[in-house]
């Protein structure tokens, strides 16, 4: 966790497409996101995340069937690399180390 | 409506974004395009996606335009600049024959660019100037409308009446403006008198159709009234000084045949008539002034006085106007000559490209221009070339630079920049040079081309980004041989010290060198030829005398012709005056057509038109002429003066007589004068050399003169002139003295030949210079070369004489090829020249043989210099080296 810098917007996009497996392309990745963080996101925002988690290697892609609402142009799948699950995990157990860590008085006196 | 995405966003999308997303971003874009119409107006959906486009720019998904830099770049190019200095500083004269020689060339070019721009730019000044036509006349060919040609030059100077028929007749003309020939005219403001020269009786439309600027006085109705007048600002300050001009009156003298004498009111003070513009003036007068005096001249289809200037509207269409003009011409020549003809010509082509005669003013010559513009050409190309012959030569001992580059990594691409660099800094250089050259010379041209030329008018954005993209062609295209042929080195080869003879590149110097030289030996033919021919205008013999001939000019004044006879008599009386006639004209002045009748010799009158040469009563003795046949005006004679007529051998030809003496005693009838031929005189050329005598008729009008010429005795011309003014204060103290000498007002008509022949031989030697520079140079550069195998052959024995052949002999053989090259191609060009004049000197092929001599001899001049220098080097110290 000491090199690698996984942006929150990023670690969002690399959960998506953890969990939509073999649905995993640009449109139906935003379109998860969008219902799950009830916002609007453009192209550009989760294109440009996807290329930056490719270059770092928590990713990989290839391509899949061109369709007719695409223009004939074909998707690309995403699916996560081991490396990029590792992180994860990794990242999903520093967040729970901390969770835990939090005293409930402090938690239940910020309720109050 | 449409259902595909927006045509421009899709493009940027496809030109920024990287190659291998291409696909799947353009799917993705798409798709949701899609599912956007389902849901949105097809317009919204439209811009939706535009708008996407716009940020899917992110610089991780966009192209690199940029290549990442791989080294520093700053040290390199400082290297580079760095080597261009000091391979300058190292060899100084090197530097100085490429950089003053491009210099030099350059200014030569930017100077010739100027005067030939300022001939352009005639006229250019009226912002009407696009519709602005003016009428040409003539005779046609025949008497069918549709197919006339004009069977002689026409004449831009015609009858008044053709301004109301053409406004009449096409509706494509919104205003005509006409006037009167030159007039010259005294006006007189208190004590201030002077002779106003070609001012003209202008239509009051004039303001409208020109762009003059009136300082004073209202456009609309300064030149309306009669004996209105306007003033140039000099003109005014001339009369009135500091005094407001406008409301004062002038009086004004007669101008004979236009406008009697009055009080002309001062209606408007306009600027200075700009330099480049077809006709000049000092003065408008108005033109009801000359329709008051002279009603009947505007009704008269005959009467030749007047030019016609028009506007048309702003939908012109010239063809349809042209298609128009037959019609119109057998419309009008219901009551005319049968033959009249009209034709009409635009304001930008009047000064440069009109063949009409009897101009307003003065005109241009478009052959000249053309002429000018290929020396300043050939002037850069001859400067390029020694600049590429010399970077050539030289590119050997740059070999090893090249090599250590190439070694060190240096691709090719970088080397071609570096050499173009340098050749660039040259350019640069020379540039600044040429600026300095520019400003000196622009003062001085004026004395060349009789035009004054101001370097700020042409300081315009066009023409500074013309000069700087010559600038920079010169630069690439001097550059561009040394760049390749030294970037395409072998570095191997040339680090090992096998330096390849660069059979090619001398092939080329050589190719180059015969090139200019060519150029020079045409120019030094054309200079010499051009010399000749001006010397055989001047010294050729006219069939008068010009020499010693005072001329006085009164301008038809009537007091002075009524003395006349009084004022022979008194001015006879001096020793040093041979001999005084009155005339109405004197050679190389103007001369009216007139058409008279004579018997042929089949016995009919036939009508020709004619020059007529209006005259007193002893002017054959006077100007020296030769009477071929009959007698001359005489005494004796009482009749002469209204039935006689003299003729030249000219007009003799042209009613049919081939031999002079039978046309005496024919019947003749001219302007109302009936009577017999009693003379014929020898051809003389009256006009200039241009062209040939024409016919000429010497009518007998001793009270209609405008000039009195007096024979002089050389010496005490002063004097003489002293004692003439003496008479002529005392016999007509109401007109000013104005006299001239003869032969130089007839040698005024060759101003502009002699315009040309100043500019031809100033550039010629330029051209010459430079050329010598560059072989100088080259010759330096080969003796240099050639130096250890100076000094063994001076071991063996070799004397000077043998030495200095060896390393001429190359060079001067090139000369003798530029010799037979040049001869053929000067010749032909210089014929053409020449051709513009009737009277013409022989081509002789010993002009060709002396321009061949003169580029030799200067070319061996400057060779030996160099040749003998390093002859008479002891070889020790050339070979102790080694």
């Amino acid at each position: 966790m000491k090199k690698t810098k996984l942006g929150e917007f990023e670690e969002l996009v690399l959960l998506t497409v953890a969990a939509l497996q073999k649905d995993a392309y640009g449109v139906e990745i935003r379109r998860e996101l969008e219902a799950l963080l009830k916002t609007t996101l453009s192209v550009g925002a989760i294109q440009s995340a996807l290329k930056r988690m490719e270059d770092k290697g928590f990713l990989t892609s290839e391509f899949g069937e061109p369709t007719q609402v695409r223009g004939g142009k074909r998707k690309r799948i995403y699916s996560t690399t081991s490396y990029g699950r590792k992180v994860l995990s990794e990242m999903k157990e520093i967040r729970a180390t901390l969770w835990s860590s939090i005293p409930v008085l402090a938690h239940e006196l910020k309720v109050i | 409506m449409n259902q595909d995405p927006p045509k421009w966003p899709l493009k940027l999308l496809r030109f920024l974004v990287k190659e291998e997303y291409r696909e799947e971003i353009e799917g993705d874009m798409e798709e949701t395009f899609r599912f956007n119409l389902t849901r949105l107006s097809p317009a919204k959906a439209r811009r939706f996606y535009a708008w996407e486009v716009v940020k899917v720019l992110r610089p991780i998904l966009l192209k690199n335009f940029k290549t990442t830099p791989t080294f520093y770049h700053y040290a390199m190019y400082k290297n580079y600049f760095k080597i261009a200095w000091r391979n300058l500083i190292k060899k100084t004269a090197y530097s100085f024959i490429n950089i003053f020689g491009l210099g030099l060339g350059i200014a030569c070019c930017v100077l010739i660019f100027m005067f030939v721009q300022d001939e352009l730019s005639y006229d250019n000044y009226h912002e009407k100037g696009a519709r602005i036509y003016r009428v040409i006349h003539g005779e046609a060919t025949t008497t069918d409308p549709e197919n006339g040609t004009f069977a002689y030059p026409p004449w831009v100077w015609n009858n008044a009446p053709i301004g109301p028929a053409l406004k009449n007749n096409f509706p494509e003309i919104e205003k005509v403006v006409q006037f009167s020939g030159r007039a010259d005219i005294l006006l007189t403001y208190g004590d201030k008198l002077y002779q106003e020269d070609g001012i003209f009786f202008m239509d009051s439309t004039a303001f409208d159709v020109f762009s003059w600027k009136l300082l004073k006085g209202d456009p609309k109705t300064a030149l309306a009234a009669p004996y209105s007048i306007v003033l140039t600002e000099t003109t005014a300050r001339k009369y009135f000084g500091d005094e407001d001009p406008l409301g004062k009156t002038l009086k004004g003298s007669d101008s004979p045949g236009r406008g009697n004498a009055g009080d002309y009111t001062v209606t408007g003070v306009m600027e200075e008539v700009p330099a480049n513009s077809h006709f000049r003036f000092n003065a408008l007068l108005s033109l009801n002034t000359f329709r008051k005096s002279r009603p009947e001249i505007f009704d008269y289809w005959g009467y030749v006085d007047t030019y016609t200037y028009f506007l048309v509207k702003e939908q012109f269409d010239e063809a349809a106007f042209k298609a128009k003009i037959p019609a119109f011409l057998s419309r009008i020549r219901e009551t005319l000559d049968s033959r009249y003809m009209i034709a009409i010509e635009p304001l930008k082509d009047v000064y440069l490209r009109t063949t009409a005669e009897r101009q307003p003013g003065e005109t241009g010559s478009l052959p000249n221009i053309y002429v000018f513009s290929l020396i300043g050409l050939f002037i850069l190309v001859i400067a390029m070339i020694n600049f590429m012959n010399l970077s050539t030569a030289r590119s050997m001992e740059r070999g090893k630079e090249v090599g250590i580059r190439k070694s060190i990594g240096a691709d090719r691409r970088s080397l071609i920049t570096q050499f173009l660099g340098e050749s660039m800094i040259i350019v640069f250089l020379s540039t600044v040079v040429a600026l300095i050259i520019v400003l000196i010379a622009l003062p001085n041209l004026t004395g060349l081309t009789g035009k004054a030329l101001y370097i700020e008018s042409f300081l315009t954005w066009q023409t500074i980004s013309v000069f700087l993209g010559i600038i920079f062609v010169i630069g690439m295209a001097a550059g561009s041989y040394p760049a390749l042929v030294l970037s395409g080195f072998n570095p191997v080869l040339i680090l090992k010290g096998i330096t390849r003879s660069n059979a090619g590149g001398a092939n080329l110097r050589k190719v180059l060198v015969v090139f200019q030289f060519t150029l020079s030996i045409a120019l030094i033919a054309g200079t010499i030829i051009v010399y000749y021919q001006m010397n055989h205008l001047l010294d050729k013999d006219l069939g008068f005398d010009k020499e010693q001939m005072l001329v006085l000019d009164y301008n038809y004044d009537e007091i002075v012709n009524q003395k006349s006879g009084a004022m022979k008599a008194e001015l006879e009386k001096n020793a040093s005056i041979l001999s005084v006639a009155f005339s109405r004209s004197v050679p190389g002045s103007y001369f009216p057509h007139a058409g008279t009748a004579i018997q042929t010799p089949e016995g009919e009158m036939k009508n020709m038109g004619q020059a007529i040469f209006q005259v007193g009563m002893d002017f054959v003795t006077h100007f020296n002429m030769k009477l071929v046949a009959g007698r001359t005006y005489s005494r004796e004679h009482p009749s002469d003066s209204t039935q006689a007529l003299i003729v030249n051998e000219a007009a003799a030809r042209q009613y049919g007589y081939n031999n002079p003496a039978d046309i005496v005693g024919k019947k003749f009838d001219q302007w109302g004068r009936k009577g017999e031929v009693i003379g014929v005189v020898k051809d003389f050329n009256y006009i200039s050399l241009h062209k040939t005598i024409e016919p000429l008729t010497l009518p007998f009008e001793a009270y209609a003169s405008r000039y009195v010429s007096l024979k002089i005795k050389t010496g005490n011309t002063a004097e003489t002139i002293a004692a003439v003014e003496e008479v002529w204060k005392t016999m007509v103290p109401h007109r000013p003295f104005l006299y001239s000498f003869l032969d130089d007002d007839f040698n005024k008509q060759y101003q502009s030949d002699f315009m040309f022949k100043r500019l031809f031989t100033t550039f010629s030697c330029l051209a010459i210079f430079i050329a010598c520079l560059g072989l100088l140079g080259l010759a330096t550069y080969t003796a240099e070369q050639r130096t250890k195998e100076i000094g063994i052959r001076k071991v063996l024995g070799a004397d000077l004489g043998s030495i200095v052949g060896l390393l001429s002999r190359d060079f001067i053989k090139l000369v003798f090829i530029s010799i037979v090259i040049a001869t053929p191609i000067s010749w032909y060009v210089m014929n053409r020249w020449l051709e513009g004049f009737a009277y013409r000197t022989e081509i002789h092929f010993w002009i060709f043989i002396l321009a061949g001599c003169m580029a030799l001899s200067i070319a061996v001049l400057t060779i030996s210099y160099q040749s003998i220098k390093s002859a008479i080097v002891n070889p020790v110290s050339s070979l102790r080296s080694e």
